[in-house]
């Protein structure tokens, strides 16, 4: 049934009421990430009214621990503060489900109070069940959701599941995690979740290059030299991060999800409606279109994998990689990737992509720079100075969110000198509100049933092939491409410099 | 010399002459590089009452907070001697605890006969290209014309300060004739946003939506400066659900049903105290106590019973400026309940 008082006021898909199930409760993204996003939406008036909320977990805890824990956290993170009266409201919807995973009782049991719920609520509802408990349980949890009967909607009413990454560690497991979970949900009913997507300047790559007449026609082989897109971490292995980093390593852990699908969006062609499915469909050939490195050879030739050694970050001395705690001393784990990748379509034919990734670099910042063409050099050529290089369109995911322009300007006086000059615009500057978090956006729209910031099926798998040729030429191929080293608190290793130099550019300097 | 601005006045910046006002600007943005100009928008804030000027100098300053613009203030006083007096200053806030973003401001006090002088003044100062956005204070004087509005992008007006909201409606909907991409933004209309937000989300519930087909009793109550909103809330409300008014509060379904209204001011109200539909099952309600931060939403249908709180609009003129111009948008919704609302007036 329709609701007439929804149209015109608010250009978004509808948010119902419904119960969220979290598994994984008591871990750090449910306190950090996702209690404190619901709670967010419930503060701005976002959050349907009737939302319950379950958190499923293995530690025995009554609800007002449960309770008292989240309130604890949410208290230091919450983005909007932590308005007592809002909170009371939204905690007593929330409440605490203890069992282990593979418990089919606690299923049962689960199932029994979400029947309850929705009894008191007439009798049927809606489910969003988000998975946020370690990778290794996500096939258990589905498998007893099924068993249970929990995936199956009642009628008119839907159930939808959140998983949250790593989806798969290479394309096997992936294939073999999306088939458990299409067994189980529908893939309309499945949300992946990169919270890259659900950044405020991601989502604008889109209208910036859609919604402006004067960028499309240039965003070609014609106009475009190369591409790059840059994510820079100062940070390294704190935390205990080490021991699942060594599992990952740079190529799994951001390039595979993160920067494939800003890639993606940079480089697709646009969608024939603004529906999940239309901008998906386009994304996805993205992928599919990148030029396979599926001989060591090629992946020697356009990656380059590196750890860093001891060094100084933020006028701080750093351990080197392996010497990191939960690192291992003989380590073959990738703390920096570049990349350099063509995608065989009509508008980037000949266009490389370069995509670097790295910990321990100086700054922490992801952009993506669209380095224009050198106009032609006949007219400022022959200056003494001559043409300082092209125009650079520059979109800052993060920090500091925005984009700038780059242009060629003369210097003001009697001699004719030209020098790059930035137009800038800074999201912060520009829109004193500040964005809701990633997290809020992408919950609110999976709510909503809006899957367009979601991964599919097809973009996860063709994602993984792509990287399973180059995992696979670092460590099973008799011929390894070895492994680079670079100095942390520097921008990677030279030979990262080599590559992207072999096609005469260079890496922009952040 | 008008009495109502002291020679040096600190909140408006530095007195300029007219014809330097773009050179002193200038020069002010020279005093120190470390701070960036932002602008999205022209913000021009018309007063015809004395001391607007100060005033609105004191609410730009919050304004500019969120809202990156060229504020334009004008204060006109027809009744003193003919003068036109200029002043600059720039309005500047840390952003993320780290950058100085400063947003300019030019003041005009038109007094006598220079207020005929008002619209070259103005719009001769205007930042190209970017949008202007015209916030009218207080009744529409005859200063207030089609032509005027023809080169508007935005008007913001405050329909619960006219006297003869009617009149004047007549007037803007002229003005919107005569330049249909004027987009009208009433302050009375902003000011019950959450309210109108809170109705929709409460019926995205099957229990409230059983409620739609059945509804027989509509209650709004309003403290006494709010007639406008609640009358707007209840055009709203009549348009979107496809009913017909059947003189006086009364309005009939598309099946035929008689729905009743309730339009109440009441001594302890909030701006808005209370919207609600009922139907003998069914309520929905959503309410705000006096000074409270949030709003209630609630249904009730037998022993079900869900509630929630959401945030409750601001009551302050310039808050509702600042949310308006945060939201954006085409307001087309306004237009769509304008003629119903304007029924409900007689």
């Amino acid at each position: 049934m329709s609701n007439p008082f929804r149209e015109d006021l608010v250009s978004r898909s509808r948010p119902e009421p419904c119960t969220v199930v979290i598994f994984g409760a008591t871990g750090d993204l449910t306190h950090r990430k996702l209690i404190p996003a619901l709670y967010n939406l419930a503060v701005d008036g976002e959050l349907p009214t009737g939302v319950k909320i379950v958190g499923f977990a293995r530690r025995d805890k009554s609800d007002e621990e449960f309770r008292s824990g989240l309130e604890e956290l949410n208290r230091k993170v919450s983005r909007s503060g932590h308005d007592s009266e809002v909170w009371d409201q939204f905690i007593n919807s929330v409440t605490y489900h203890c069992s282990e995973f593979t418990d089919d009782e606690g299923y049962a049991s689960l199932a029994k109070r979400l029947d309850e719920i929705d009894a008191e609520r007439g009798g049927k509802g809606n489910r969003l069940y988000y998975i946020a408990s370690a990778p290794e349980f996500f096939d258990d949890i589905l498998l007893h959701l099924k068993k249970a009967g929990l995936n199956e909607a009642q009628e008119g009413c839907w159930s939808r599941v959140i998983v949250e990454k790593p989806f798969g560690t290479d394309l096997k497991t992936a294939q073999h995690l999306n088939t458990v979970v299409n067994q189980t949900f529908h893939e309309k009913d499945t949300y992946r979740i990169d919270h890259y997507l659900g950044k405020e300047t991601a989502q604008n790559l889109m209208v910036l290059r859609f919604a402006n007449a004067i960028f499309e026609p240039l965003w070609n082989n014609k106009c475009i030299s190369h591409i790059q897109i840059t994510c820079a971490e100062n940070l390294g292995m704190e935390g205990g991060r080490g021991g699942y980093y060594e599992k990952s390593g740079a190529l799994r852990d951001m390039v595979q999800n993160h920067l494939l699908q800003l890639l993606s969006l940079v480089a697709m062609e646009p969608p024939t409606d603004l529906s999940a499915d239309g901008v998906r469909d386009e994304k996805v050939k993205v992928i599919r279109s990148l030029r396979q490195w599926d001989t060591p050879e090629k992946v020697a030739k356009n990656v380059v994998r590196a750890q860093y050694t001891a060094g100084h970050v933020d006028g701080n001395a750093v351990p080197g990689y392996r010497e990191e705690d939960r690192v291992s001393p003989e380590s073959e784990t990738e703390a920096y990737v570049a990349l350099r990748l063509m995608i065989d379509t009509w508008r980037w034919s000949g266009v490389p992509f370069y995509i670097r990734m790295g910990k321990r670099l100086p700054k922490k910042s992801t952009e993506i720079s669209i380095h224009f063409k050198d106009a032609p050099s006949v007219l400022f050529g022959a200056l003494p100075s001559g043409l300082p290089g092209g125009n650079v369109l520059v979109i800052r995911i993060q920090p500091d969110e925005g984009i700038s322009l780059r242009m060629v300007s003369k210097i003001p006086g009697t001699s004719l000198r030209l020098e790059p000059v930035k137009m800038d615009f800074h999201y912060a500057t520009s829109f004193g509100k500040g964005s809701p978090e990633a997290y809020e956006r992408l919950i609110l729209d999976a709510i909503a049933g809006d899957a367009t910031l979601f991964a599919r099926r097809d973009e996860v798998e063709e994602a993984w092939r792509f990287i399973d040729h180059i995992e696979k030429a670092w460590h099973e191929s008799d011929k390894k491409p070895p492994m680079a080293e670079f100095v942390a608190g520097s921008w990677g290793p030279s030979e990262a410099d080599e590559m992207i130099k072999e096609d005469g550019n260079s890496w922009r300097r952040l | 010399m008008s009495s109502t601005i002291p020679d040096t006045c600190p909140e408006l910046g530095i007195e300029v002459p007219i014809a330097e006002i773009d050179r002193e600007l200038h020069k002010l943005w020279e005093q120190d590089d470390a701070r960036t100009n932002a602008s999205l928008m022209n913000l021009v804030v018309y007063t015809e009452s004395s001391g607007g000027l100060l005033k609105n100098s004191r609410i730009i300053n919050n304004l500019t907070r969120d809202n990156a613009c060229r504020a334009i203030l004008v204060e006109m006083d027809r009744d003193q001697e003919a003068s036109l007096r200029a002043w600059i200053t720039a309005h500047c806030h840390l952003s993320h605890g780290k950058k100085s973003v400063c947003c300019e401001q030019i003041s005009f006090l038109l007094t006598g006969r220079a207020t005929g002088r008002f619209r070259n003044t103005v719009f001769s100062h205007l930042n190209s290209d970017l949008p202007l956005i015209f916030w009218w204070q207080g009744e529409l004087s005859d200063v207030f014309t089609v032509s005027l509005a023809s080169v508007m992008e935005r008007l913001i007006i405050d329909s619960a300060l006219w006297a003869d909201s009617s009149a004047s409606f007549v007037r803007i909907q002229k003005a919107v004739e005569a330049n249909p991409m004027l987009v009208i933004q009433d302050l009375a209309w902003t000011r019950c946003w959450q309210y109108r937000v809170g109705i929709a989300a409460l019926f995205d519930d099957s229990v409230a939506q059983t409620l739609l087909e059945k509804i027989d009793t509509v209650r709004i109550t309003y403290s006494s400066s709010n007639r406008n909103t609640a009358l707007q809330i209840l055009a709203w409300l009549a348009v979107q659900a496809g009913w017909s008014h059947a003189g006086e509060l009364m309005f009939e379904t598309r099946k035929g049903g008689r729905i009743e209204a309730f339009v109440e001011a009441g001594d302890d109200s909030a701006p808005i105290g209370l919207v609600e539909l009922s139907s003998p099952e069914t309520t929905v309600r959503v309410s705000q106590e006096k000074g409270s931060a949030h709003l209630m939403k609630e249904i009730e249908s037998g022993d079900y019973r869900a509630c929630s709180l959401s945030p409750s609009d601001p009551e302050e003129p310039a808050e509702l400026v600042g949310q308006q111009l945060s939201r954006g948008g085409k307001n087309s919704l306004f237009l769509k309940v304008l003629p119903v609302f304007l029924d409900l007036l007689k």
